[in-house]
């Protein structure tokens, strides 16, 4: 209800008990007779749940890559590529998209790789800031997928369903788990500015009730949608306005005394007006440290945008948020490897690290599950376009880097394997549901007990249940 | 396989296996069974993956128990015995089988813990194999083409469980003097059981109301007096153009209309909105439900001549889907074949049939060969874009639109960054240019549609995967139904075979299924509450009888669904009123209101509460059909710049005129991957899975919307100055402002709060002057160039002049301001949102 998000902070307080208690406390309350509170408490749909299993993880920060970052050349060398390069092969599948025929060379990685950290754990050299976390990742290099498509994969990895229309992964862990703070949505997604393949049904609620659909906050406008009214209404008519709802509303419900819905939306408003004084706050990265800003690349035009929304994913969890996912995209180099490869790298590095590093002083990290992935890894060869220096590499949905950190996961490990090209998985390989299954896991929640009765079935994340990795979570 | 199934059955050698024991007979038919269908996958059909390395094919194995070294059942305590434990699901550390949807329920637990008792004897499986088909407590086997194994084909079901395909049963009517209609004698009956008694009529004004919200999705004409009887209200709202408006969204929400087919590209379909105005032309016309499903199943084999047969079969193509460079064309064939052959179940049927394209079905009749045979049905079906000439009923209203589409093709993107190669500019140029040439097509004469080419074999595909075909089937229907048809094998008329058996007068389910969902168009709920799911997992239906008696009232009826709609609402049931009459034992017997002893409230719909502002705000224009409309939408998504391949979608951009932005809901353009968010944070339902009903949830996005959003004020705004044109007096302004929003007067109260409202807001509007915020000329795009890595912008203009803007608060005076505020307020309430 603020005309100017920069009035803010001077105001929130004041707001919070001058707004608020419009509805808050004199209205509100005279409206909602304890025992109707008392009914709208207990069908709190968000009210925390206690966990199936003792999962380590109460919150996870997923930091989804878009577009297929290449594992070949992050986190799985694959050295026999140098032999190969340029050679020309043919790539023999029974079922090939028309851009999967014709001739194909290998190609190398542009970049070198090192061992960091006393594990040892490889990665590319460009990961810099990364190499000092080293020993708290875990690198799983078993996933396989169903779908080299963009948006099925996108959907796949995001709801467990290459069809989209299902509920994402965020939903399903506050719908199992419940959210902590009353003030803020269970599901936060901090996408970028443009919305990767697939969009919003990457983040759906699906088939479970819309309170648990992932709400965006935007990077750029309103962090929520019209969260704000239109300049030229000031704070005060606004709260006349609601004055005026809430004589009406009690009118009608004194009417209406069956109707229990009415109490319910009545609620939604007080927590609107909550939401509108917890949001630009939390918003304001100002609040931290210089020092913090900087550690996480804020103001570095090569990685500002992952850097800001990595802190707020960190903010969000702190505030008790369940389940944040951030989206970056543009890993799809089908050319120019090594420059697109390498400035998205640039864009992550950085951040990651820093976001890592920051649960853990915060001593966070032990129960906040960080997830780094995409929606496939790449070929060892550039598919068909191109070749020579402006060589990339296809899609290819049977190998991929899942990252983790944190959330009671042992550090400093590679779980899995891939063949010598880095072609496809072949040591602890499994589906996307097993990976979902686990995830669910981490975080104490049984996917086969996580389950929705919709269109009479009982539906589960996994779709049709899957097997907790056993390598991953020990 | 029919004649298959009849030999099984008649090779039972009557009285064998008389001799067995009680505990061996429970064995036979129920226990193994039971292992063999939810154990073995894990326990015993991969002997070197043996979960816990637990082995229950055999006795002493399945005695002896797994890795813990404990004995699994000790025979004679089942108390004692760990397979016992595992399937009451009490111990949590010890749940089989461990998925929700394979738990036993309680009388499979109760079989266990009783062969247990009886010292857990077993039988060789070849001595007893016949016996699992005996009649025992009432459970009976069902003749079906067969499963893929044994077990399943010979799997017994509870009676309750397969009611839906049983011929339609002719119940007797209880009627009596007093109950003239006999949906009340039938639900009278039931709440006379459990000694509820229903709830007394609704008063008239409630009445209207709802009855005109239920027919058109419409609050009631203000100045219109109502008919003086209630059948004449009825009949003048069924004779309503807004009455297949209304009805046509029920039937979008099942079959996921939309104007793009998602994914990657979300290319337009030019022409699917003739598929809409079919369907809104088809409930207006009354026609019959089963010439309404033939058309849309297999209109070009049945009547290619007949132009809205070819149009409707665009319901076979709804769902989302596109093929790309990167797909492959077997995989992308099969995903449509398998959206049809579901989509046809679910909409048809109210059975899907998804889950038996890996492997027969769960829980209901439906082996995988019969999704194969239906699948075969469909195999010849091609995608067609015939030229199907314009028809009187449809609208060719073109010009506006077409000259919008010109002034956007004008307005094309400009770069900012010096490119070394202007490749990539160039792919965003010709990926507009693409999409527009697409969106042209809008005006030309073709139909989205199917044709039958070619007569393809179909091959059972094993796990559902295209990579292991397995039999071959021949094109057939659902095997359980006693009704059967022969369907051909030629590339022509399988479609019409199937479509022939679906429409049938004897066909059990689909009669059946229409009317529950019309009943639920009603009363919020069907009787059978999943309206897409007729099968056990749907749950049985609270007044079988009524369900019957009303499908058979419905066929004999012509399936004329204004009849239909005539006979529900001239019930008493549909005329109570929303107050339980007696709410304690309601809460007791009867707390969902499944036996409807009160008429349950609804919000309305997103589409109710957008069409209801324009209606009142007297914004609303009636013009049907044509291709979609764009209406405004929050400025920061509409130009949100979504992912396509290759670059970013063109932004949204809203109809030029007042005239067409305010038509009505139902004709707004859908696109997949941009919901409007002000419509979606009231349930509209995403476009890519069918819908069977409406949620309702209440959260505070909805808040946001609806008190700062730009379409619930520009309402507002609109409403006001309607209301300030004809009255100058403020009292009678207030009146106005509630007799248009909620049908009534104020009370003395409202009015006195309201006056004072009004007079302390316009003071504040008359310091606080509205700022004129100027609509976006250009959107700024940034990409990362896929041929170079280089990052790049361009601008991308937009049409700005030829829109006329709508009316906001700048335009009004002080006072028509505060009145503005009001109108927002009356919005908000819910007294305007819910429908008793």
């Amino acid at each position: 209800m603020f005309t100017d998000p920069a009035s803010f902070s001077l105001n929130r307080r004041r707001t919070l008990f001058g707004l608020g208690s419009t509805l808050g406390t004199v209205a509100f309350n005279a409206m909602l007779q304890e025992s109707l509170q008392a009914e709208v408490e207990e069908a709190d749909p968000l009210a925390p749940k206690p966990p199936h299993l003792p999962g380590k993880a109460k919150a996870c920060i997923f930091l989804y890559m878009a577009g297929g970052p290449s594992h070949i050349d992050t986190f799985d060398p694959k050295p026999k590529l140098d032999e190969l390069h340029m050679k020309e092969f043919v790539r023999k599948d029974k079922f090939v998209s028309a851009m999967g025929s014709g001739k194909r060379y290998y190609v190398r990685s542009p970049f070198k790789f090192r061992r960091a950290g006393k594990s040892g754990l490889q990665m590319c050299e460009n990961f810099h800031h990364l190499a000092k976390v080293a020993d708290d990742l875990c690198i799983y290099r078993g996933c396989q997928g169903e779908s080299i498509n963009h948006p099925t994969a996108n959907y796949h990895m995001n709801t467990g369903s290459r069809f989209g229309g299902e509920p994402g992964i965020g939903s399903w862990v506050n719908y199992g788990l419940g959210t902590v703070n009353q003030n803020l949505p269970g599901f936060v997604v901090l996408p970028e500015a443009q919305y990767p393949q697939g969009g919003a049904a990457n983040w759906s609620n699906g088939y479970l009730p819309a309170h648990y659909q992932g709400t965006p906050l935007r990077e750029k406008g309103s962090p929520i949608l019209d969260l704000n009214p239109p300049a030229g209404i000031t704070e005060e008519m606004q709260r006349r306005n609601l004055d005026l709802l809430a004589q009406l509303e009690n009118d009608h419900r004194s009417n209406h005394p069956d109707h229990n819905e009415l109490a319910a939306r009545l609620h939604s408003y007080e927590l609107a007006f909550r939401m509108q004084a917890e949001v630009p706050g939390l918003l304001d990265l100002t609040d931290e440290s210089e020092k913090t800003r900087e550690q996480y690349g804020i103001g570095n035009p090569d990685c500002d945008s992952f850097g800001r929304r990595c802190l707020l994913a960190r903010r969000l969890v702190e505030k008790g948020v369940r389940f944040v996912q951030v989206f970056t995209a543009g890993w799809d180099s089908h050319d120019y490897l090594e420059r697109a490869h390498g400035r998205r790298i640039r864009a992550v590095d950085q951040p990651m690290a820093a976001l890592i590093q920051d649960l853990k002083q915060r001593d966070m990290l032990k129960d906040t599950l960080v997830v780094w992935c995409g929606e496939f890894g790449r070929t060892p060869d550039n598919g068909i376009r191109g070749g020579g220096a402006r060589a990339g590499r296809d899609h290819n949905a049977k190998a991929m880097n899942i990252l983790f950190a944190g959330g009671g996961l042992a550090g400093g490990r590679v779980v899995g394997g891939t063949d010598e090209l880095g072609a496809e998985a072949v040591d602890v390989v499994h589906p996307i549901k097993d990976l979902h299954t686990t995830f669910l896991h981490m975080l104490g929640l049984d996917d086969n007990k996580l389950t929705y009765l919709h269109g009479g079935r009982f539906k589960q994340l996994s779709q049709t249940g899957g097997e907790v990795i056993k390598e991953l979570v020990g | 396989m029919k004649s298959l199934a009849i030999l099984l059955f008649a090779s039972i050698p009557l009285g064998f296996g008389a001799d067995l024991s009680e505990g061996e007979r429970l064995f036979v038919q129920e226990v193994r069974p039971l292992f063999a269908e939810k154990c073995l996958a894990c326990h015993g059909d991969r002997p070197n993956k043996l979960k816990g390395d637990y082995d229950m094919r055999t006795r002493a194995t399945l005695l002896k128990g797994g890795e813990s070294g404990n004995p699994a059942i000790i025979p004679g305590k089942p108390d004692q015995s760990p397979v016992y434990i595992a399937v009451t699901w009490k111990d949590s550390d010890l749940e089989m089988p461990p998925k929700e949807n394979d738990r036993l329920d309680k009388n499979q637990i109760a079989s266990i813990k009783k062969w247990i008792e009886l010292g857990a004897p077993w039988v060789k499986a070849e001595t007893s194999a016949h016996l699992s088909h005996e009649n025992k407590d009432g459970k009976v086997t069902v003749k079906t083409s067969g499963g893929t194994s044994d077990a399943w084909t010979n799997r017994r079901y509870r009676p309750e469980d397969i009611w839906a395909y049983q011929p339609l049963t002719k119940p007797e009517i209880a009627v009596s003097k007093k109950t003239k209609n006999p949906i009340d004698a039938f639900v009278h009956a039931k709440l006379k059981k459990i000694g509820l008694k229903p709830a007394s009529r609704a008063d008239a004004k409630t009445l209207r109301r709802r009855v005109t919200f239920g027919l058109t999705g419409l609050p009631p004409e203000d100045d219109k007096p109502s008919p003086d009887s209630w059948e004449k209200l009825v009949d003048e709202l069924l004779a309503s153009p807004r009455y297949g408006e209304r009805m046509a969204q029920h039937w979008l929400d099942v079959v996921r209309y939309a104007d793009t087919s998602g994914f990657a590209n979300d290319w337009e379909r030019p022409h699917a909105w003739r598929y809409r105005d079919y369907v809104i032309r088809s409930f207006n016309q009354d026609k019959p439900f089963n010439q309404f499903t033939k058309e849309q199943i297999a209109g070009d084999e049945i009547s290619p001549k007949n132009p809205s047969a070819r149009i409707a079969t665009g319901f076979l193509r709804m769902g989302p889907w596109e093929h790309t460079a990167m797909s492959v064309a077997a995989v992308t064939r099969q995903q449509f074949l398998d959206d049809a052959t579901n989509t046809i179940g679910e909409t048809f049927l109210a059975q899907g049939l998804k889950c038996a394209s890996c492997h027969d079905h769960k829980f209901d009749p439906i082996p995988t060969r019969d999704y194969y045979r239906i699948q075969a049905a469909l195999a010849p079906t091609q995608f067609a874009e015939p030229a199907v000439p314009f028809q009187e009923w449809e609208s060719r209203e073109f010009e506006e639109r077409r000259t919008h589409l010109n002034n956007i093709q004008a307005t094309g993107p400009e770069i900012i960054t010096k490119l070394k190669k202007e490749e990539s500019f160039n792919r965003i140029k010709k990926k507009r240019a693409d999409y527009l040439q697409n969106a042209f097509k809008r005006f030309s004469p073709s139909a989205f549609a199917v044709k039958s080419a070619g007569a393809p074999k179909t091959r059972i595909l094993t796990g559902g995967s295209i990579e292991s075909p397995g039999a071959f089937v021949s094109p057939g229907v659902l095997s359980v139904s006693q009704f059967q048809v022969q369907v051909p094998t030629s590339a022509q008329g399988r479609r019409r075979a199937l479509a022939e058996w679906i429409a049938s007068d004897l066909n059990p389910l689909t009669a059946r299924v229409i009317v529950n969902r019309v009943w639920q168009w009603h009363f919020g709920t069907g009787l059978v509450v999943s309206t897409n799911n007729f099968g056990k997992m749907g749950g049985p239906p609270s007044h079988p009888e009524l369900l019957d008696w009303l499908a058979g009232w419905f066929i004999k009826n012509d399936w004329s669904i204004k009849k239909l709609h005539r006979l529900i609402l001239t019930s008493e049931t549909y005329q109570q009123c929303h107050t339980p009459p007696n709410p304690d034992k309601t809460a007791k017997f009867d707390p969902n209101n499944r036996l409807l002893s009160w008429f349950p409230p609804r919000r309305l719909t997103a589409e109710e509460i957008r069409d209801s502002m324009l209606m009142t705000s007297g914004e609303l224009d009636f013009t049907m059909g044509g291709p979609g409309i764009f209406p405004f939408i929050n400025e920061e998504v509409a130009l949100q710049p979504r992912h396509i391949m290759g670059g970013i979608a063109m932004s949204y951009q809203a109809s030029p005129t007042r005239s067409l932005r305010n038509r009505r809901s139902i004709y707004i353009f859908r696109i997949r991957t941009l919901a409007d968010p002000s419509m979606e944070v009231f349930n509209k339902p995403g476009p890519d899975a069918s819908c069977e009903k409406r949620d309702e949830t209440i959260v505070t996005p909805q808040v946001f919307t609806l008190f700062n959003g730009q379409t619930a004020r520009n309402r507002a705004v609109a409403l006001a100055h309607r209301i300030a044109k004809e009255e100058k007096d403020q009292g009678v302004r207030i009146e106005r402002a509630f007799q248009l929003v909620y049908g009534r007067l104020p009370t003395e109260k409202q009015k006195a709060a309201t006056r004072q409202h009004l007079t302390d807001l316009e003071k504040h509007h008359r310091i606080t002057k509205p700022q004129t915020p100027q609509p976006a000329t250009s959107v700024r795009r940034q990409m990362v160039a896929e041929q170079s890595g280089e990052l790049f912008e361009w601008t991308e203009h937009l049409v700005t002049e030829t829109i006329e803007p709508d009316l906001k608060m700048q335009h009004l005076d002080d006072s028509t301001r505060a009145l503005a505020d009001l109108c927002l307020v009356l919005f908000n309430s819910s007294e305007f949102l819910y429908v008793y």
